[in-house]
């Protein structure tokens, strides 16, 4: 499976690129390549030295929204194949964090990233880098499950067709939602309305949407929080079987689903020490298991056992 | 609980975890009274007592059924992490440390009771009130790092448990030397009093070892006690 996905991603990778590429600046076509080029180069070197499994470098990050400082001074490392949560109360600014990995936050006017956030060891917010491209790479989750209002299969069609995947259309489809494990349920009815679908089928049909362009990373944001617990652990159990896959990196408000599914645990807090403003700090970054079992920080067992929050 | 903090979010919560770090002081305090009336028992030669350590023990087992309900209820519905999981997990060890204590103080007077007491010469029973006053109060010692929640304890309790050790077995010497006059018999019975006192003291430093474990989530040097255990 994993063969046979890499030779069909690597097609429509290449045909994704170049169309759009060729109507584009060339600062663009040139930072496209550079995007690509480190991912591909990482699925030659995967499994190698120690550095290769590291997909986002996350250093010395401050996030303004205005003068407002939302992010002070997160620095981490994501790693490639892992489930990394990020946790915290609200206001703590993982969703921020979150937002910053696919530039996301480029679409608030407002914002400015200083530090560096190297995907791949390309910075994406370095000098004409294009957006765009980097979200080819990153898949997004929300919270809300958001399927376009058309149908099951048009809603997995839509990001291919944009990227100008040329294949075989039917199978990338039927592929995309065996991998979010709902093909079986929607497989007789795949020109129905995406809109009918339950609320945790319509995720699992948004994470299908999210990998049928083949992502690197899909990062997702709260994406249980809409969810029944049965449906919630349908999404777990996902992630636990994509992460073979891909990089997964989830904003949860949940602990218990952190320490369920996640391999490395960041616990982000508010820290009000500029003048009352509402910070957001990295406070501890560790295995999952040590963070649940022996937090290092007390801040981070406060907020986990629920003595603050 | 571990501690403290900030307001009441989890009262109840935390009320719960302290029920339970209440209940095994008890608990221990039971048995720790049991062992010194075993021994009283044994020393002086009063079956009465002996009988009524033996009947002690029903209650003792009641309350550690009791206490045990309770942590795996707390674990179903409360999902504690951190230091409230290394409580959750640590303390059921605990209680059944201070239950096998207890089970070892009844040993001590059932086999009282099933001699209708021992004659022992003055320096086996001047060793053996030794080896009973330094398990005692080794006991004690765990209970107090149990109630006080420190972690500083068991490496003290451990030097204290070496010299209990050492008292065992000089008793199991003076015992074997004196088996002719004493019977065989009652020679292996001593020495199995001696066996349980020893194995009382291992009980408290065990004791004050997850008390560690709890505060600080390590044991002390990573000795762990299920390990060394059965020394």
């Amino acid at each position: 499976m994993q063969g046979e996905r890499e030779s069909m991603g690597d097609e429509h990778l290449t045909e994704a690129s170049d169309p759009a590429d060729e109507a584009s600046t060339k600062s663009h076509h040139a930072v496209s390549v550079s995007v690509g080029a480190a991912a591909e180069s990482r699925q030659r070197a995967s499994g190698d030295a120690e550095d290769q499994d590291i997909v986002f470098d996350i250093e010395h990050l401050n996030v303004y929204y205005g003068d407002f400082l939302a992010v002070s001074d997160a620095s981490l490392q994501i790693r490639e194949n892992e489930i990394t949560a990020l946790i915290g109360p609200s206001g703590c600014g993982k969703t921020t964090v979150l937002r910053c990995l696919d530039r996301m936050n480029d679409l608030i006017e407002s914002a400015r990233v200083e530090g560096s956030i190297k995907y791949h060891g390309v910075d994406i917010y370095g000098d004409g880098v294009d957006p765009v491209e980097v979200r080819r790479h990153i898949g997004m989750v929300f919270q809300k499950p958001n399927p376009f209002p058309k149908s099951i299969y048009d809603n997995i069609a839509f990001g291919p067709r944009i990227a100008g995947f040329k294949g075989d259309m039917d199978g990338l489809v039927e592929e995309s939602l065996r991998r979010a494990v709902l093909f079986d349920e929607v497989k007789d009815k795949l020109n129905d309305p995406a809109n009918a679908l339950s609320g945790g089928q319509q995720q699992r049909l948004c994470i299908a949407r999210a990998i049928a362009t083949n992502p690197d990373v899909v990062l997702m944001d709260e994406p249980c929080s809409a969810l029944d617990p049965i449906a919630t652990l349908r999404i777990e159990e996902l992630m636990l079987e994509l992460k073979q896959d891909y990089t997964i990196v989830i904003v949860t408000h949940n602990m218990q689903q952190a320490a369920r599914v996640s391999d490395r645990t960041a616990f982000f807090t508010v820290d009000m020490s500029r003048g009352g403003q509402r910070t957001g700090v990295l406070v501890e970054y560790d295995d999952t298991g040590i963070i649940f079992t022996k937090p290092s920080q007390k801040a981070t067992e406060d907020y986990i056992t629920g003595r603050f929050g | 609980m571990t501690h403290r903090s900030n307001d009441d979010i989890r009262k109840h919560f935390e009320d719960l975890l302290d029920e339970v770090r209440r209940g095994a002081v008890e608990l221990g305090s039971l048995v720790l009274e049991n062992t010194r009336r075993a021994s009283e028992a044994l020393l002086e030669n009063r079956l009465d007592l002996a009988r009524a350590a033996k009947e002690a023990d029903d209650e003792i087992d009641r309350k550690y059924v009791d206490l045990e309900q309770r942590v795996f209820e707390i674990l179903a519905r409360q999902q504690p992490v951190a230091g409230d999981l290394r409580f959750c997990v640590s303390i059921t060890r605990v209680l059944y440390e201070i239950e096998r204590s207890g089970d070892l103080a009844v040993n001590v007077a059932r086999g009282l009771l099933r001699r209708d007491g021992y004659q022992m010469p003055p320096h086996i029973h001047g060793l053996m009130a030794r080896a009973c006053r330094g398990a005692a109060e080794l006991f004690q010692a765990s209970i107090d790092t149990l109630a006080d929640l420190d972690a500083t304890a068991a490496v003290r309790l451990d030097e204290a448990d070496d010299e209990v050790d050492d008292v065992v077995g000089e008793l199991y010497a003076v015992i074997g030397k004196a088996s002719d006059q004493i019977g065989f018999d009652v020679a292996v019975e001593l020495s199995r009093v001696g066996r349980y006192m020893e194995r009382i003291a291992d009980h408290a430093v065990n004791i004050a070892e997850h008390v560690t474990f709890i505060v600080t989530g390590a044991f002390p040097e990573e000795r762990s006690p299920a390990v060394e255990d059965e020394g």
